[in-house]
């Protein structure tokens, strides 16, 4: 209860401090861009009034933060009164007017200047991204997201290298990552975070335990929600970067809306190719002898580059009578891959690499008023043929210098393992996906909204391995598999909209196909026939979010989800080659994820304005999908299904600070803590498990990031403006195995990087130096893996508007 | 302690061609350390993917009922991602391991006993996994600690495997082997030797092949390491490996030593089961010359095989194990010759992971349970490591997450006694003693 005082205290002190004014700037305009006039806005039950100037610009000083009403009426139309939300000191609240005389507000204008806060106030555990700065900036997707608290990226290397997600202590198969609300995997390989440039991303939106309905999948532990950019207005973006181990980043996008037919094309386009060559060094980093000795080296990495090349076209019309949006569009990409090593450094690999290619085709289709006033319609379709080559057919061992460890008898060793990192392969896959994801919004009142959501999404593989024998090309089986989900949410905003509800429930379905050819005999005959199995799974789950402001400065965030991810079809059917047998009765993997959170802020006193999150969280996993291990069998004969076994819980906070002074300083500092623990407590007899309640090993569990940034004006050039930045970045160090052994821990980690940008006075053309790992520390994400050291790129980004 | 590293040294140069064991020293060497492992578990019970922990103590606390060893609170961790793979120096003062998998798989350290839960890793190692890959199978030559031995087979591939081969027919499914020695006393790669291992045409076409080689021992005349195998059946017309296949007799591949050169198989007509041991020996040399080697997997349940001198298996010995101890499939974890034709057998039988000890004559070809309190959770599945200590056999018995105890076995008497008391862990186990 003493608390509970304290924090209003706190609050209305905080009040008192910081007055809480915004400044309203906007455009009143005709739907077709004309600006209006002598068009009076008043901020009702307030005297803060202004009237729009010939150029339709109208302005409202000193309006309280908070709800509120503004009355828009001018001679020719009839007053009109709209709800807004002023949380900024600065707001822009555009008005358009149609033909008719009915009002408003600029959707576009409205979503661009406050999405973030709005979707970080529905009361889901959420961060967003936004891209605007670091698109400028020499940054890659990844390392946009790893610098997001509660976040961590796991890379395996430098650009393009295998990635893992860690949200909260939740990874691998439990986090998914959507493009626009699809699954990535849609797209390929060939299109992942690894080659998407920020300047194609709108924002990110970072899920954590409680997932809305609209993104409809399995994804237990959170999903990554990418929204690549979808402006209105006429542009051209283009970019290019340079800089360390030959890395070159390039990339453009444009669009052009014709005003009278509505006819719109949108393109874009990127292109990546980096060496990685970049310096590894310390204990994981050694040639071995003939004899068997280390020779412990510094070397630069030698199969590591990394080329990725895409476009996407999309073609239709935006804001015609029949339809909001209507696009259909293609997308294509192409990427090579070498990898080094595999889990660990210390084995260098030479000669394999991955291709992969896709091409998408697409179809979207958006429309308010859909059949009836208040229904909305969205629905996207797409088909994809994405298709890999994993390439590994070098079987000499290498040392660190690239070359050919040699024997005592100064032959070449032979791997092995056959090949670099397994028996070697030429493995070709080939997958056709279909997804097609419809939604239909319904707003009962303007308060209460209903949103039915459904997605399907099928998967047809086929593999094929050169390396292996005719007979055994032939002989392989297929896996085709579908899902269903269909989510239902109804939202609601109650008491002046301070307090926001999301209720939701979502039914998965999950169907599988196995066909495995099998040999009987049949008169002494072996006869080739098939063996047909199918599974079909089905489950609920279902959660709420819900947010309540004390105040404007104040929010409550709590989100709750039995979320699940459903059984794979490795899990299923087993994999004769990886030893695993079939378990058909496998149960999806179920966690129970909660979140509490506080939004404080923005305060501001004069120039300094303050905002603060944090939350806590916590997931209670159970039937955690596990292969069993019998220590009896030897491992390569081990033909055990995978089970509902294990159980882990992970509890922890994080908290982000923002402070602003004079739009000219940002500082930003984040910090994430948790515990991931083993959760199982008895064995059979009823003793407890020495690991029970033991942090899981190998989870990076204390992370902290802090940027500051700064912005000068007119320095060089009159209207021109440079920004400066610096970023400190802090992993602690963690065990990598179950016993608490030195050896097996990695270093404590401090990471920074520096940057500026340089907007010449014209704002077309900005340049940007970027230097990371400034002090060439060795940066580890994965145990035993450096990352890139000390590195330099420039920047150049030139942008056209409104032509 | 200086006179018991002069005393070891002498009995391990004479021991060089008796046999694992000197019987003409009955009481072993009284001021032995005798380190006790426990595996440590990491997601599931008794899988000791935790890791492995060491802990020594003298001979009279191993012996003595009242002390009590707990190698999880007072051990040492031994440097491997999963369960290492140790042995020890005769005397008892060194171990070495070669961790398996993790960032040091393959790697090889010595690791000198000081007693208690000190261990000192030596600062010099050796990394066989260019050769061997990070998880290797070794053991020790029983040749006065000079030697190691590795071996591997990787790749295994059809005949007609890859693209430019596809149109020719179907003969074998062979792998590369690797052989490497290595020198425990230098701390280096003495040699290696890579091949492929034919079977016979007649195998070969049907689909048999070599999938590992484990557990190789010296003969007598010290010319011939003697390698056991652990068979696969692939379906030339599929591809896949088979699970249930007709076994071949069991075959040990012979090369030559210390050239590593020139493998042969030899093929019993008496066993049917592998004979690649599990993390530890599988084969012993006797006193009369002959090797014995215990057989897994064996559709006629675990026997023990006699290679001759002259390197061929002899067909007249046939030792059942089920005929034995009457019972159904038995199956050996782990074994040990413990000198005079007696040796200590850990065995499963009827499909059940419950283990037990047995007493066998390899002479009479009979063998006996021995009495303990058996537990429904003793499994010596992963069991690695009995010593060998004049006419003393020493095995830790644990069930998975009980208590248990050292139990010494005397070879000659048959005698058992209960030794110092084992703390346990919930999950995990104990597996063996150097």
């Amino acid at each position: 209860m003493k608390q509970f005082y304290l924090t209003l205290l706190f609050t209305s002190l905080s009040n008192l401090l910081f007055a809480q004014l915004s400044t309203i700037k906007g455009k009143v305009q005709l739907e077709n861009g004309k600006p209006l006039s002598h068009v009076t806005i008043k901020v009702s039950g307030t005297s803060i009034v202004g009237i729009s100037n010939d150029k339709g610009i109208y302005e409202l000083r000193n309006v309280p933060f908070g709800d509120h009403k503004i009355l828009v009426s001018s001679l020719e139309i009839k007053p009109q009164k709209i709800a807004v939300l002023i949380d900024k000191p600065k707001q822009n609240v555009d008005v358009t007017i149609d033909a008719t005389g009915d009002v408003a507000l600029d959707e576009v204008q409205i979503v661009g200047s406050s999405t973030k806060r709005e979707i970080e106030t529905q009361g889901f555990a959420v961060n967003v991204i936004e891209t605007q700065g670091a698109s400028l900036r020499s940054f890659q997707t990844n390392e946009l997201l790893d610098r997001t608290v509660g976040v961590r990226v796991r890379q395996n290397g430098g650009l393009g290298s295998a990635v893992n997600y860690n949200l909260n202590g939740m990874s691998g198969n439990s986090v998914r990552i959507f493009v626009d609300g699809i699954p990535i995997s849609t797209y390929g390989e060939s299109f992942s975070l690894n080659s998407i440039p920020p300047a194609l991303i709108e924002r990110i939106e970072v899920y954590k335990g409680v997932i809305p309905a609209h993104l409809a999948d399995d994804a237990m532990g959170g999903a990554i929600n990418v929204i690549l950019k979808k402006g209105m207005s006429n542009n051209l973006v283009a970019s290019v970067s340079y800089g360390s181990f030959n890395t070159i980043q390039s990339n453009f996008s444009g669009l052009f809306r014709d005003s009278k037919s509505g006819l719109t094309v949108k393109a874009s386009g990127f292109h990546n190719y980096s060496d990685n060559d970049y310096e590894v060094w310390g204990k994981f980093v050694r040639n071995i002898l003939p004899n068997g000795r280390y020779d412990y080296v510094r070397a630069r990495r030698f199969n590591d580059a990394y080329r990725s090349l895409g476009g996407q076209i999309e073609l239709g019309f935006t804001d015609v009578k029949w339809a909001d949006q209507f696009f259909i569009g293609y997308n294509g990409s192409d990427d090579y891959n070498e990898i080094q090593h595999g889990t660990y450094m210390t084995i260098p690999y030479k000669g394999r690499f991955t291709e992969s290619q896709a091409n998408v085709l697409n179809l979207n289709y958006r429309k308010r008023d859909f059949l009836t006033k208040n229904l909305e319609f969205t629905f996207n379709g797409m088909h994809s043929d994405r298709s890999q080559v994993v390439n590994d057919t070098v079987r000499w061992n290498y040392n660190w210098f690239g070359e050919k460890s040699v024997g005592l008898d100064g032959n070449p060793i032979l791997r092995p393992t056959g090949a670099q990192q397994g028996a070697a392969t030429i493995l070709h896959i080939d997958r056709k996906v279909t997804t097609f994801r419809s939604g239909l919004n319904y707003y009962v009142t303007k308060n209460h909204r209903l949103v039915l959501n459904h997605i399907f999404y099928t998967i047809d593989r086929k593999e094929r391995d050169d390396m292996r024998s005719a007979v055994e090309r032939e002989f392989i089986g297929t896996r085709d598999l579908q899902k269903n989900v269909v989510s239902l949410a109804y939202e609601a905003n109650t008491f002046e909209r301070r307090l926001k509800t999301n209720l939701f429930g979502k039914y998965y379905q999950q169907k599988i196909d196995r066909v495995d050819p099998v040999l009987l005999s049949e008169n002494g005959q072996q006869v080739r026939t098939e063996d047909r199995a199918n599974s079909n799974k089905t489950i609920m789950g279902y959660g709420l979010a819900s947010s309540y402001a004390l105040n404007p400065t104040l929010i409550l965030l709590v989100s709750a989800e039995k979320a699940v991810r459903m059984p794979s079809e490795n899990e299923i059917f087993g994999s004769p080659g990886d030893n695993i047998i079939e378990n058909v009765n496998i149960r999806p993997e179920i966690s129970n994820n909660f979140n509490l959170g506080l939004k404080l802020g923005p305060y501001q006193l004069d120039q300094h304005r303050l905002s603060f999150s944090t939350a806590g969280f916590l997931r209670d996993t159970r039937d955690k999908i596990v292969q069993r291990i019998n220590p009896r069998i030897n491992d390569a004969l081990q033909t055990n299904p995978y089970e509902n076994l294990g159980k882990t819980k992970s509890i922890g906070f994080e908290a982000e600070i923002n402070y602003v002074f004079n739009d000219k300083l940002n500082i930003l500092f984040s910090a994430s803590r948790f515990n991931q623990v083993f959760n199982i407590r008895y064995d059979d007899r009823g003793n407890q498990y020495d690991n029970y309640n033991k942090q899981l090993p190998n989870e990076p569990f204390f992370t902290i990031n802090s940027m500051a940034q700064y912005t000068f004006s007119h320095l060089v050039q009159k209207n021109s403006s440079l920004n400066i930045y610096y970023n400190f970045g802090f992993v602690d160090r963690f065990y990598t195995t179950w016993i608490d052994l030195e050896e097996f821990r990695t270093p404590k980690q401090f990471i920074q990087d520096i940057g500026a940008s340089y907007f010449f006075p014209n704002k077309k053309l900005v340049l940007s130096a970027d230097a990371k790992n400034i002090f060439n520390r060795q940066v580890y994400d994965n145990f035993a893996v450096q990352k890139p050291g000390r590195a330099f790129y420039l920047k150049l980004n030139y942008t056209i508007t409104n032509f | 302690m200086a006179s018991a590293v002069v005393i070891a040294l002498s009995f391990s140069s004479c021991s060089k061609n008796d046999g694992p064991d000197n019987p003409s020293n009955p009481g072993g060497n009284p001021d032995r350390w005798i380190t006790v492992a426990g595996a440590l578990m990491g997601s599931d019970p008794g899988d000791g993917n935790g890791g492995t922990m060491v802990y020594a103590v003298s001979k009279e606390d191993a012996r003595n009922p009242e002390v009590s060893i707990n190698v999880y609170q007072d051990g040492f961790a031994v440097r491997s991602n999963r369960t290492a793979r140790l042995q020890s120096s005769e005397d008892g003062n060194t171990l070495f391991n070669i961790a398996y998998t993790g960032d040091n798989g393959g790697e090889f350290s010595r690791y000198h006993v000081n007693g208690g839960g000190s261990f000192t890793q030596e600062d010099v190692s050796v990394n066989i996994s260019q050769y061997a890959s990070t998880s290797p199978r070794w053991v020790k030559l029983f040749d006065g600690d000079q030697t190691g031995i590795a071996v591997n087979v990787a790749n295994i591939a059809a005949n007609n495997a890859g693209e430019n081969s596809a149109n020719e027919p179907f003969q074998y499914y062979r792998g590369t082997a690797t052989v490497l020695a290595l020198d425990l006393q230098e701390v280096l790669i003495k040699g290696y030797r890579q091949y492929q291992i034919p079977l016979t045409p007649e195998e070969e076409i049907q689909g048999h092949t070599i999938f590992r080689l484990d557990a190789p021992v010296l003969n007598q005349a010290g010319n011939k390491l003697i390698i056991g195998t652990w068979m696969q059946k692939r379906n030339p017309a599929t591809g896949q490996t088979e699970q249930n296949f007709e076994r071949l007799g069991s075959k040990s591949v012979v090369v030559d030593y210390p050239s590593l050169e020139n493998p042969t198989v030899i093929t019993s007509t008496v066993g049917f089961g592998d004979n690649s041991g599990y993390r530890s020996f599988n084969s012993f040399l006797a006193e009369d010359g002959s090797i014995y080697q215990a057989t897994q997997r064996d559709s006629k349940g675990s026997h023990i095989l006699r290679i001759t001198p002259e390197n061929e298996y002899d067909n007249s010995y046939n030792f059942s194990l089920d005929a034995a101890l009457g019972v159904q499939d038995a199956y050996v974890d782990c074994w040990r010759y413990a000198g005079n034709g007696i040796a200590y057998v850990l065995y499963t039988h009827g499909g059940s992971d419950q283990g037990y000890v047995a007493r066998l004559d390899l002479n009479t070809q009979t063998a006996t349970r021995v009495d303990l309190p058996y537990d429904p959770d003793l499994d010596f599945g992963q069991y690695q490591g009995i010593l060998v200590d004049g006419n003393e056999v020493y095995i830790a018995v644990t069930p998975t997450g009980k208590d248990g105890n050292i139990y010494i076995f005397n070879s000659e008497t048959g005698e058992v006694t209960q030794g110092a008391k084992l703390v346990n862990r919930t999950g995990n186990h104990y597996i063996g003693i150097f």
